[in-house]
């Protein structure tokens, strides 16, 4: 199992940081350079760095360098995506028997 | 590195209803009522709900998500088959979801509607199959919005 390397320890740790949160939801989108990552984040090219180490240990986000420049993108294997299918359907189901309490609630009919 | 193609995984939902099995059960039986708990919603809307509830009946159900939506435009259909029905007491149904095209899981879904003091406890049991190779950009950005949003709730208490 994939999601079985990550520490779910490590990727809370990680995600508890606004800043990082911010680099994962604009690296969800697509992949980033470190510049463009710190740009927008208004914070220096050293703290970016700083944060992406640790987003990689949690296996969240992976980084690779091609000359001078570094590309970080998301590890997908970092929360399976099966997992968030399921976690999908569950909520599915839950309104709907929410929805069918409501139904219940009335005068029947019949 | 090999990647499996499909992740099998089992959840269990308990609800009380202060009604009696029959009541809750006829909101499984009849089509005016199912439809109204079981295919609406606020992003998608429904455009085809059939039901033949019956053992070896099938139901359809297409709905489509609005703007604004993760997925504006794209169908979000369901092909259920009955498998078994003891009336007041058990629904077990087999059911395929497709997104767009795309199958993206098959399931076994088991409904028990046991009498309890109070009414009565459905317990909702579903094994499924699903199928990572459906997982295309739009839901993995989705998915982690999600999971973003849903840990910022959790960390603002």
């Amino acid at each position: 199992m994939l999601s079985q390397k990550v520490n779910i320890n490590r990727v809370f740790h990680a995600l508890g940081d606004p800043t990082r949160r911010a680099i994962v939801e604009k690296l969800s989108i697509r992949p980033l350079t470190v510049t463009r990552l710190a740009q927008p984040l208004d914070i220096t090219l050293a703290a970016v760095v700083q944060h992406l180490q640790v987003l990689e240990k949690s296996g969240l986000v992976r980084t690779e360098k091609a000359g001078r420049v570094r590309t970080c993108r998301i590890e997908p294997a970092g929360l399976s995506v099966a997992e968030r299918w399921l976690d999908d359907r569950r909520a599915t189901w839950e309104r709907r028997f929410d929805r069918l309490g409501d139904l219940l609630t009335e005068p029947d009919e019949n | 590195m090999q990647t499996l193609s499909v992740t099998h995984s089992t959840f269990v939902i308990e609800h009380n209803y202060p009604a009696t099995p029959e009541r809750v059960f006829a909101a499984f039986a009849d089509p005016a009522k199912k439809r109204r708990w079981y295919a609406g919603g606020e992003s998608s809307e429904v455009e085809e709900f059939q039901m033949d509830f019956r053992v070896g009946g099938n139901d359809y159900t297409r709905r489509r998500f609005r703007e604004g939506s993760p997925f504006p435009g794209v169908a979000l259909t369901n092909h259920t088959n009955y498998q078994d029905i003891v009336p007041h007491r058990r629904i077990v149904t087999a059911y395929t979801m497709s997104l767009g095209e795309k199958r993206i899981s098959a399931s076994l879904a088991t409904f028990e509607f046991l009498p309890a003091e109070n009414g009565t406890n459905l317990v909702f049991t579903e094994q499924a199959a699903f199928f990572e190779g459906a997982d295309g950009p739009q839901i993995r950005e989705q998915g982690w919005r999600k999971l973003l949003e849903q840990l910022a709730k959790e960390l603002s208490r």
